[in-house]
């Protein structure tokens, strides 16, 4: 077994090569810088391609060249960056081309700062650029699953002919912890449609121009039922607790697991306290939340932001339990004021 | 003038927490301890986290402060310049990699001013690149070509934070020990947790030096890799 010590940002780039990235296109931003170090000095070394693109603009629509020939390749960048590159993920989306593309988070809106955040929820889970689409959205916790979700992601890419967005804290792609490398992916899928080349065949072509509105109802209602397969098969969460909980904490990243420090906290204290992490943030693990209405009194959404994975789960949770909010912005909290939030509002729904 | 030591090392080798560490040593015997973050790269996880400690353990921490804390802009702490021409007992902590190259380009000329000082290189083998010693000879040269000063020894600081053990401790350092054999350098710690001290064989004791982990967020120690 082979440990390495890695900050996040480390390990998810080395994972994203162990799974057969070759093609790497970025514009630096902090705090996800290292990913195109460590992409820059490893890549040309096993006959991969790093560029520094001129912009973001021209970085995602070099992924969008690179995906199309079939290639596994990524992009990573923060919020302001992925503002920009969100033009070029509607057109992958559209032109079903897999890829990865990586939000090492900061705050905004704006410039905002560097500290963490989870403030581009919405701009991930909900497409992000223009037109009817969705990018399926991975949210790591430990520095092991951001190695681990960035293998994970390329399989996810390739089987569903999709973008998968990894989104994690800027804390965590900072934070150094021993990470198990991985075995090197070998098992590849087919791509008949990709650009390859195409002696003997007919020519592939990946456009997403399409002039009739039957052909473009047709291509949405495509990608549609590939987003229903995805509901169905993908969601993915990790529960802690929640069988005798009467509140139960949702939270995704790095934040969860200091949560879970809390939730053991808050037992001492005598309340029965739970966690439903989200490993999937789209598709959105409704499921996970609607099975815990039945057994809990308050569900409590904790999220390093104004409020936003609180809308999905008050969808999931159907009006059944009340649905609490308790956010930060630009601060990763202690588990100590998290205890003091989940023990607040116990006293106040009396239990 | 007083002792002057410089901690350089690749991206995460430990170095802000070993001079956060040797800082607070300092200050026990000296009124005059200045630890200096010039950590142009990244800001999370700087020796600046632990200011609250450092001044209470008496050490003076200059670094990029107040709003420029989290400006993600290359910032050094202008007052260096005098201070290091004072008599002082001077600690620096300088950016990971070629950016700190940059830093001890700059303040090359008043390390040599200085006269004595200690050039540290901090490895921890179990940190991508730095169990190559390509890459460490790579970032000697550049260090030593941008300073115009040579390193003085070496800092062996094989960990894996909450999962460090004897064992690991002991082949981590062995490798160290390799490598400083081909760059001919000493090695002139063995930086360890308590925990691991206790438990060294007695012939490491004579450079084997205490650290506790200032910089390492509370809610991680103890909690387990998983999740």
């Amino acid at each position: 077994m082979n440990k390495v010590l890695m900050k996040g940002n480390e390990a998810l780039a080395e994972g994203a090569i162990l799974a057969g990235c070759r093609g790497f296109f970025g514009y630096p931003i902090t705090p996800s810088s290292e990913i195109a170090e460590y992409m820059a000095r490893k890549l040309p070394k096993i006959g991969g391609i790093f560029v520094q693109a001129e912009s973001e603009l021209a970085a995602i629509n070099m992924v969008y060249g690179g995906a199309s020939t079939g290639t596994r390749v990524m992009t990573a960048s923060s919020g302001p960056g992925l503002s920009l590159k969100q033009e070029g993920i509607s057109f992958i989306s559209e032109a079903e081309l897999p890829c990865l593309i990586v939000n090492i988070s900061r705050g905004g809106p704006g410039l905002g700062g560097i500290q963490p955040s989870q403030g581009d929820y919405f701009q991930a889970t909900r497409g992000g650029g223009h037109g009817d689409y969705h990018t399926m959205v991975l949210a790591p916790a430990s520095t092991q699953e951001m190695m681990d979700f960035a293998i994970l992601g390329y399989e996810l890419a390739d089987r569903y002919r999709i973008p998968v967005v990894i989104m994690a804290e800027g804390t965590l792609g900072n934070l150094m912890e021993p990470v198990i490398v991985r075995d090197e992916v070998t098992n590849f899928v087919e791509k008949p449609w990709a650009i390859s080349g195409c002696q003997g065949r007919k020519p592939n072509i990946v456009n997403t121009l399409h002039l009739t509105a039957e052909e473009l109802e047709g291509r949405n209602r495509h990608l549609f039922s590939k987003y229903e397969d995805i509901q169905m098969n993908e969601k993915r969460a990790e529960t802690f607790m929640v069988e005798d909980a009467d509140i139960v904490v949702v939270a995704f990243g790095l934040l969860a697991r200091v949560i879970k420090r809390s939730v053991i906290d808050a037992r001492k204290h005598g309340v029965k306290a739970g966690l439903i992490r989200p490993m999937t943030l789209w598709p959105f693990p409704d499921e996970h939340i609607k099975a815990v209405t039945d057994t809990c009194k308050v569900i409590l959404s904790m999220e390093i932001s104004m409020g936003q994975m609180i809308q999905d789960i008050r969808l999931a949770a159907e009006g059944r339990v009340p649905v609490e909010f308790y956010g930060r912005i630009g601060f990763l909290p202690n588990p100590e004021e998290l205890t003091r939030e989940i023990l607040a509002v116990a006293e106040r729904k009396g239990l | 003038m007083g002792s002057l030591a410089i901690f350089a090392g690749g991206f995460g080798s430990g170095k802000s927490e070993v001079a956060v560490n040797f800082a607070i040593d300092m200050a026990k015997r000296s009124q005059k301890t200045i630890l200096a973050d010039l950590d142009l790269v990244n800001p999370f996880f700087a020796s600046r986290d632990a200011k609250e400690k450092l001044i209470n353990k008496n050490v003076r921490l200059v670094a990029p402060g107040g709003k420029l804390a989290f400006g993600d802009v290359p910032n050094l702490p202008t007052e260096i310049i005098a201070l290091m021409k004072q008599d002082n007992d001077m600690l620096i902590d300088l950016a990971g990699d070629e950016v700190g190259s940059l830093v001890i380009g700059y303040l090359s000329k008043l390390v040599i001013g200085r006269g004595n000082y200690e050039f540290y290189l901090v490895i921890n083998p179990y940190r991508p690149f730095a169990g190559e010693l390509e890459s460490i000879k790579e970032l000697r040269q550049l260090l030593e070509k941008a300073g115009l000063i040579k390193f003085t020894g070496i800092i062996s600081n094989p960990n894996m934070v909450e999962e460090t053990n004897l064992d690991l401790v002991l082949k981590g350092h062995r490798r160290v020990v390799e490598f400083a054999g081909e760059l001919e350098l000493p090695v002139k710690y063995l930086t360890v947790e308590e925990r691991v001290y206790n438990c060294l064989p007695h012939e490491y004791h004579n450079i084997a030096k205490i650290i506790e982990l200032y910089l390492r967020p509370g809610w991680l120690l103890g909690s387990g890799g998983g999740m």
